[in-house]
């Protein structure tokens, strides 16, 4: 974290400087105190964190600020439900890019050097001033990867495994064959025999069947 | 006595129910075997007399439901709802309650009375599984029977409750059945208002049952309804597909498969109300023997020596009744001799129609045998896993291990090979099998390959016989791929099979499988074979009046003149050497004048017209006229030869293999002939039951073409081939 400020501060000064931006420690100051909340803030309530720590600046010049912070990149500004304006900070230079598992949701962080430089290479090329990006990659993790993997054709198995049916696919008429016969989602199975791309046996109950290697692949199985 | 009502009980339920058990127990050996109209599904009937009422048991074709995926399915449908049978048995296998239910509540929307037989519950029991009748007998009101089939318990109280129950007035109940989810009963509601308003008096099935089956898609159904509602019918279809896509949407799925797991759930409640299971884990001994059986190393091994040993067990015990009845044969065949005067009739007992008949019952002992082993590799349960196993080399073909079995059967007859081929349920598969069963060597051949491989192989018989079964087999893989890729191009159908449980094969069972089939052969003896052979006899016999190019009475005359003088001047002992070599030398005289006879017979002078066409066969005119009649039966093949080689006597078989020999008929050409036998025309028999499976004049005409150009090109390969390699 204390990295991270290090390096916003330093392009802070740099885009600062450059811009000609008056009373640079005062604004710093709000920096400072914006980027140590990971809330979202409204002027107000950042303005009182200040006075708070003993410095006092008006409303209107953490508002500038802010708005400055915006307009470079360091902020944003957000309306929400009930109208107020608040604040959130965007982190700069060193930050994390995201992998979203579209399943469960769950958001991975990471960061990749190869990646950050590449993307500088590019701006640069377009003479174009890389101040942030957002990276969000979407896809399944590990975890919900490892409950499909657990999932497969009835095809795949081996011989002796204890399985359970879990989905059966294909046109209503097998399916319809599959059910009336007593094969049904949800039924504990054993494998009796499969020959590698032959028909499968399986046992379910006290009963044992033969399923072609075609409709084997349409049946849906998990280990017990 | 005449006032005795009839009743019709048909019993329905799940393949290897333990249906076809009770159905035997009931009705013993009064069983009449048919077909259903217009398929040739095996039918059984079976009347009996009984508590007053004279009771016609009809065994329905086991099925899982009524969906129908198999002609069998059908068939069971069709009589359960076009013939209304009088009450419904529904044999209940108390080992798989859930899956039997399914089925009956299926019987019970239909709206016949149905009685349940809870079968095998005592197997059930001793497994941990109780069954509480009279609950379910509440639950579904439905009257339920206990039945041990195999120990033949219940069949009397089974009969009487489904009298009691024929007699009761029918039952309006409907809260006994299924209910579906909400939507689906809607539209099921909607469905039904829409047939009541519309079509009603011209729909004669339950209107309720025919919405359900609307709903569900039932194509079969569908084409009936259409057929019979008319406009109306198109109507209302139109209404239910719009629905089927509502409950689509709905559910996101097929409404069938919807209203599949409805029925399912119906079902799970009653059997958590009527089953209790004690013991959740036991030994499943059928489970542990196809570990063994089926086993992707062993089970190719053992499966080859069970058919080893099935034709080993055929042929080798066969050969002992074989004697018994050779001589037996001949024994009539002297006796009718010595009783019956000299005449054409005498002629006709004896060289058509004992010889004849008499050359082809000799092999009855190897078709019971045969049919025997073929029954109990069924009735154990062996036959299903022969399937499987069989499985990857029919993919060779395009066909499922499924087809296997009636070509199996085709080994035994070919003509319940072909009726064997019903329970495949892809008509493709169906049309692809009962062409390539035929070149499966059918036990007719074989009497013709054991008299010419025999004669002209001698201590390679054996080998050669099996290298004929071989060549049948792979020519039906070669026909067989070739057809899959150029005429019945099919895409490989979903295919699942139950194996049966392994059962100790009841002999009685055995013994009924065995007799309906070798009825089939015995009532051939008295028909074809029979009509075949005076019909082979008369074309030799006639014309009587030959004109014999050479004088033989006058021949004979002056050899008897001539050993005359030559006795009168011998002394004792030469006098009996020369009465002998007098009878040899008469003999000889009057086997010339038969073979001359034979060869101006009608049937030498076909013999003569068709020659031409089987030369390059190596194929003289009498095989040529002796293939020709074994478009009767195969077997006659051998009889024509014994009639067209002038031997003495029925199932003289040395005489004709000295015959044989001395006519010129070489080892190549033998073997020419005999691979012919093995790949020509079907047999009649096996033609009208191609024609019936079939249903297609077409494919009947293609298989005789087929495989008589497959036979001759082969035969010509064969002899011609031989020839270039210096065989003769």
């Amino acid at each position: 974290m204390i990295r991270t400020h290090k390096q916003e501060k330093k392009q802070f000064e740099k885009l600062f400087k450059k811009g000609n931006i008056d009373s640079f420690e005062d604004r710093f100051k709000v920096l400072e105190a914006f980027l140590q909340t990971e809330k979202h803030l409204t002027s107000a309530e950042l303005t009182q964190i200040l006075n708070d720590s003993g410095h006092n600046l008006d409303n209107e010049f953490v508002r500038d600020t802010l708005k400055l912070m915006c307009n470079f990149g360091f902020a944003l500004k957000n309306r929400f439900d009930n109208g107020m304006v608040r604040y959130e900070h965007l982190h700069l230079g060193q930050h994390h890019d995201h992998m979203i598992c579209i399943k469960c949701k769950k958001i991975v962080e990471f960061e990749e050097d190869a990646i950050e430089n590449l993307q500088v290479n590019i701006a640069s090329k377009h003479g174009f001033h890389l101040l942030q990006h957002k990276m969000e990659l979407y896809g399944i993790c590990s975890e919900c990867l490892k409950e499909r993997e657990r999932l497969m054709p009835l095809s795949m198995a081996k011989q002796g495994e204890r399985l359970v049916i879990r989905e059966i696919m294909g046109g209503s008429g097998a399916r319809m064959r599959l059910l009336s016969m007593g094969i049904r989602p949800e039924d504990e199975i054993e494998v009796v025999t499969n020959f590698s791309k032959g028909q499968v046996v399986i046992a379910v109950q006290s009963s044992r069947y033969v399923i072609g290697q075609g409709l084997a692949q349409k049946i849906i199985v998990e280990h017990v | 006595m005449s006032e005795k009502k009839t009743l019709t009980i048909a019993l329905a339920g799940n393949p290897n129910s333990g249906k076809t058990t009770i159905f035997n127990n009931i009705t013993g050996t009064r069983q009449k075997v048919g077909n259903w109209p217009g398929v040739t599904v095996e039918k059984k009937e079976g009347l009996i007399n009984k508590f007053g009422y004279e009771l016609k048991i009809v065994d329905l074709p086991g099925t899982y439901s009524l969906t129908p995926f198999s002609i069998e399915e059908i068939v069971a449908r069709n009589f359960v709802l076009e013939e209304s049978p009088d009450v419904i048995i529904d044999i209940i296998d108390s080992s798989n309650l859930e899956r039997s239910l399914y089925l009956a509540t299926q019987l019970r929307e239909i709206d016949s009375k149905v009685l349940f037989a809870l079968n095998m519950a005592d197997l059930a029991s001793s497994h941990g599984t109780k069954i509480d009748a009279e609950k379910l007998s509440n639950l579904l009101d439905v009257p339920v029977v206990f039945t041990v089939g195999n120990k033949n318990e219940g069949m009397d109280i089974l009969l009487k409750e489904a009298i009691k129950l024929a007699e009761s007035s029918p039952d309006k109940s409907e809260n006994r059945n299924v209910k579906y989810s909400r939507d689906i009963e809607n539209a099921i509601t909607k469905i039904q208002g829409l047939i009541e308003r519309k079509a009603k008096d011209r729909i004669n099935y339950k209107t309720r049952w025919t919405a359900i089956k609307l709903l569900e898609d039932d194509k079969i159904v569908k084409e009936r309804f259409v057929e019979k509602a008319g406009a109306a019918g198109e109507e209302i279809l139109e209404e239910t597909g719009v629905l089927r896509k509502y409950l689509l949407n709905a559910f996101d799925e097929d409404p069938e498969i919807v209203m599949t797991d409805d029925r399912y759930g119906f079902i799970a409640g009653i059997i958590k109300e009527v089953q209790t299971i004690t013991v959740k884990q036991r030994v499943d001994v059928s489970r542990n023997i196809d570990l063994v059986l089926t086993n992707r190393f062993i089970g190719f091994p053992i499966f080859i020596f069970f058919i080893w040993a099935m034709f080993q067990l055929t042929f080798t015990l066969g050969a002992y009744p074989m004697d018994w009845i050779e001589s037996g044969v001949s024994l009539i065949s002297s006796y009718a001799g010595s009783i019956v005067p000299e005449s054409l009739f005498k002629d006709l007992l004896i060289n058509g129609i004992i010889g004849g008949v008499g050359s082809v019952i000799v092999f009855l002992p190897n078709i019971l045998i045969l049919f025997f082993c073929i029954a109990l590799l069924e009735d154990t349960g062996y036959m299903a896993r022969a399937a499987f196993i069989m499985d990857k080399i029919m993919h060779l073909i395009g066909l499922h291990g499924k087809s296997f079995i009636p070509m199996l059967m085709g080994f035994g007859c070919n003509v319940p090979a072909i009726m064997a081929t019903r329970t495949l349920e892809s008509e493709k598969d169906r049309i692809l099998t009962i062409l390539i069963t035929p070149f499966m060597s059918c036990s007719a051949k074989l009497p013709v390959y054991i008299v010419l491989a025999g004669t002209f192989f001698a201590a390679k018989a054996g080998n050669v016989i099996f290298s004929l079964y071989l060549l049948g087999i792979i020519l039906s893989i070669i026909s067989g791929r070739l057809f899959r890729s150029t005429l019945l191009k099919g895409i490989d159908a979903p295919f699942v099979m139950e194996l049966p449980p392994y059962r100790v094969p009841m002999l009685r069972s055995l013994m009924i499988h065995m007799w309906d089939r070798s009825k089939m052969f015995l009532k051939r003896m008295g028909g074809v074979i029979l009509v075949g052979s005076v019909i082979v006899w008369s074309l030799s016999a006639f014309p009587r009046n030959v004109d014999y190019s050479a004088d033989y009475s006058a021949e004979m005359d002056r050899a008897n003149e001539s050993f005359n003088i030559k006795i009168a001047a011998a002394d004792e002992k030469g006098k009996e050497l020369l009465k002998n070599e007098r009878i040899v030398a008469i003999a000889e005289i009057e086997k010339a004048m038969n073979a001359v006879k034979t060869e101006k017979s009608y049937m030498g002078r076909i013999g003569k017209g068709v020659s031409p066409v089987f030369e390059p066969l190596g194929i003289d005119w009498r095989g040529s006229v002796s293939l020709l009649t074994g478009f009767f039966a195969k077997e006659i093949v051998v009889s024509t030869l014994g009639v067209l080689y002038s031997t003495e006597g029925p199932g003289d078989k040395d005489a004709l293999k000295n015959a044989l020999r001395s006519s010129g008929m070489t080892p190549l050409s033998a073997l020419s002939m005999m691979v012919f036998v093995l790949l020509y025309l079907p047999c009649l028999a096996t033609i009208a039951m191609i024609r019936k499976e079939t249903a297609s004049f077409k494919w009947t005409a293609f298989s005789i073409i087929y495989s008589t150009s497959v036979a001759w090109i082969a035969s010509f390969c064969v002899f011609q081939g031989g020839k270039l390699l210096g065989f003769s």
